[in-house]
This record gives structure tokens, sequence and C-alpha cells, in this order.
């Protein structure tokens, strides 16, 4: 009982969501920008960061990307989309490990107009 | 609300097998500061029931840590549960402050599994407590300069607390045995300096991290921390219950007096299961006020 109520504290406090760590982090594309065309995608952040995964999303499905930084601890990150980005809404997500060994993870949302 | 990381399926999990393993480290250094600290006053019973604990701890805190390194490879992978055996990300996670922490820990715990041996094992089993809680002083956010006050107000910090949670369950036994009483008056007042180092070490330690008073109200980080500390002040208001009431009941031998100090003893149990759950939450998902 216990168990569950805080299971379900826990949860609930999930909508409140809030990047620790990567709080001075910068993007390009910014968040929220919309731009006429993606040459890369970067991010800076204070601290060398690992990132593992990265996903780039459209609402038609995952847009492949090449990445530029490889899985080593760098305070930049690079990738590059593999085709011109069509006009649309997109999502960038990554999730890593600071260089405290806290898993990270964060996201920034962009939109392409023609 | 700053300061609060996104929270997920795995990120729960991560928060109950941290709480667990906090709990193990707990019981299991406890249970070697009880047997070495109490090792004339108690009876063999109690000793043995201290004895087990330590070492039925250990074993279950070395299952955590690996069950650990599993949950933190599949957070940071991004592939899900997958994760958890991958190679490359396992090989991540032991190279980070995780893998540092995680040398002390298994040999501390290990080394106690030595007070099962005579005489010196004892004294194996006091060093593996201390490797344990230096193993906690491994990881955490990078502090720069104060890194080494932090850690040893953290040492002192965990051996306190595991001093008085390790004691929980033999006392709760003692209650029966005829040399109880006195084992109890005793413990009570080694538990009042304890609890004295407990809660400066505390007090300095959120002090360190939070920065200012304001930071305990605005953030997820002081809001987790509040409540700990609301669920602590419980906890002392019913030690100080059994201090002043309830063991001088039992040494003058009232009726019920052992049935209510053993009942009392059960909820201070289950407010430290509360503590640690708080506690695994406020070091998962949260950032110190001093990080942001």
């Amino acid at each position: 009982m216990i168990k569950q109520t805080l299971f379900g504290m826990v949860v609930a406090m999930a909508p409140m969501l809030a990047a620790a760590h990567s709080k001075s982090e910068t993007t390009t594309p910014a968040d929220g920008a919309t731009v006429t065309e993606v040459p890369e995608l970067s991010m800076r952040f204070d601290d060398p960061m690992r990132i593992i995964s990265v996903t780039l999303s459209s609402p038609d499905g995952d847009v492949e990307i090449e990445r530029e930084t490889g899985m080593d601890p760098a305070k930049e990150f690079l990738a590059m989309p593999m085709e011109e980005l069509a006009p649309g809404s997109y999502r960038f997500d990554w999730r890593g490990m600071a260089s405290d060994g806290h898993p990270m993870q964060g996201s920034f949302s962009f939109t392409v107009a023609k | 609300m700053t300061g609060l990381a996104p929270i997920d399926g795995v990120v729960v999990l991560a928060i109950f097998a941290k709480a667990l393993g906090y709990g193990a480290a707990l019981l299991t250094m406890g249970g070697v500061l009880f047997t070495v600290l109490f090792a004339k006053r108690a009876e063999e019973s109690v000793l043995r029931l201290a004895r087990h604990l330590a070492v039925g701890a250990a074993l279950v805190g070395l299952a955590v840590l690996a069950l650990r390194f599993g949950i933190r490879a599949a957070r940071i992978s991004g592939m899900g549960f997958e994760g958890a055996t991958d190679p490359m990300m396992l090989g991540f996670v032991w190279e980070s402050p995780l893998g540092t922490a995680a040398i002390w820990r298994g040999v501390g715990e290990l080394a106690i599994l030595a007070i099962l041996l005579p005489r010196v094992g004892k004294w194996i089993a006091l060093a593996g407590s201390l490797a344990v809680a230096i193993s906690f002083a491994q990881v955490g956010h990078s502090l720069g300069e104060l890194r080494a006050p932090l850690a040893v107000l953290l040492v002192l910090h965990l051996l306190a607390v595991a001093f008085w949670v390790g004691a929980l369950l033999p006392l709760r036994k003692a209650a029966l045995t005829t040399t109880g009483a006195d084992l109890l008056h005793h413990f009570g007042n080694v538990a009042s300096y304890g609890v004295g180092v407990l809660i400066i070490a505390g007090a300095a330690l959120a002090w360190l991290l939070s920065g200012s008073v304001a930071a305990l109200f605005g953030t997820a980080y002081g809001l987790v921390l509040l409540v700990k500390i609301v669920i602590v002040s419980t906890l002392l208001g019913i030690a100080a219950l059994n201090k002043l009431i309830l063991v001088p009941a039992l040494r003058a031998e009232k009726r019920g007096a052992a049935i209510a100090l053993r009942r009392s003893i059960s909820i201070e149990m289950l407010a430290v299961v509360l503590i640690l759950l708080a506690t695994a939450t406020l070091t998962s998902v949260t950032t110190p006020p001093i990080n942001l």
C-alpha cells in the first residue's frame, strides 16, 4: 500500500519537467525556433557530457542523422541530417551520462519552414 | 519546479533499487557496529541476530549493486531494459564514479562477511563498514573544492545513521531478553551522541548543498529534503519516547512495557523505510540548488 502510494507520488511528479545539469545548454537550432534549413544539429554543455543515444523524430517517424561526435565525453555535440529536412516539426531527443555519473536526458524541438 | 529530472518507469525502478541498496548498506554497517559496540552487554542470541543481519544485508547489498549497474546502463542507453546487459553501456557505467563507488561498496560488503569469523573477523568487518560508508562519498555531483568536507560529513552522517538503523532489529529482540532493559538504556545513552552527529552532519550537508533557505522552498531538491526532515523529526520523536518513557518502563518491569517498546521500534523501522525512499528520490531525480 505504502509502495503504491509512493509510486503514485513519483509518477504524479513526472509532468513537472526540468532538465537538471543541462540548464545552460544551448542548441542549434534553438529550442522552439523556426528555421528554413538545418545544416547541423548541435548542443553545447558546461561540463563534458557522454551522449549515448540520439533520435530526431518528426510526426512521420524517425529521421536518420549522422553523428560527428562519438560517444566520448565532450562539451559540444554535433550531428547532421542525412538528407535535407522537409518542412514540418521536429524533435531531437538525447540520453547520456554526465561526468559525475548521473544519467542525463534532454530534448529540443524546432520547426522547418518552406 | 526547478531541478527535477524527467521521471519514467526505469527511473522509478532505479529509485527503489537505490533505496534497497541504502537499506542494505545501513543494515550491514549497523549490524557490524552493534556487534562491536555491544559485544559485552548484549546476550549471545541478540549478537547472533546482529551478525546475521550484517551478513544478510551485505549479500543483499552485493546483489543490488549488480542490479543498479544494469539499471544505470539501461537509463543511459536509451534502449530501455535491453541496455541493462549491453557490454558497452556497462563499460561506460564502470568508468563513471559509480564504478569507483562499486569497488569500495563491493569490497566493503565482502569484508563484512568476515564477521562470521572468530576474533579478528570483527575488525575486518569494521574496516569493511568504513569502506561501505566511504563508497557513498565517491558518487554525487561535481562539487569542486567542497568535495573533501562533504565527503567527511557524509561518511559521519552515514555511520551515525547506520549505528541507529542497524540496532533496531537486535534491540527489538533484546526487549524480550533478561538483560534487555540495561542494553536498551545503554543504547539510549550512546545513541544520544549518535543522533547529535547525525543531525549536525546532516544539517551541514543540507546547508552546503542548498546554499540558502529560499532554495529549500523553490526547488525539487529542497522540497524532497523537507519531506525527509519531517519524517526524520517524527522518528526522533519516537526515539525520544522510547528513551524517556518506554525503556524506563521496561527497566521498572511494568506490564506490557516490552510489547509497547517492540511496537514502537517497529514503527521506527517503517519511518526508516520512508526516509530511505525519500533519500533515494532526492539523490536520483533532483539537483542540489548549488548545482543549478
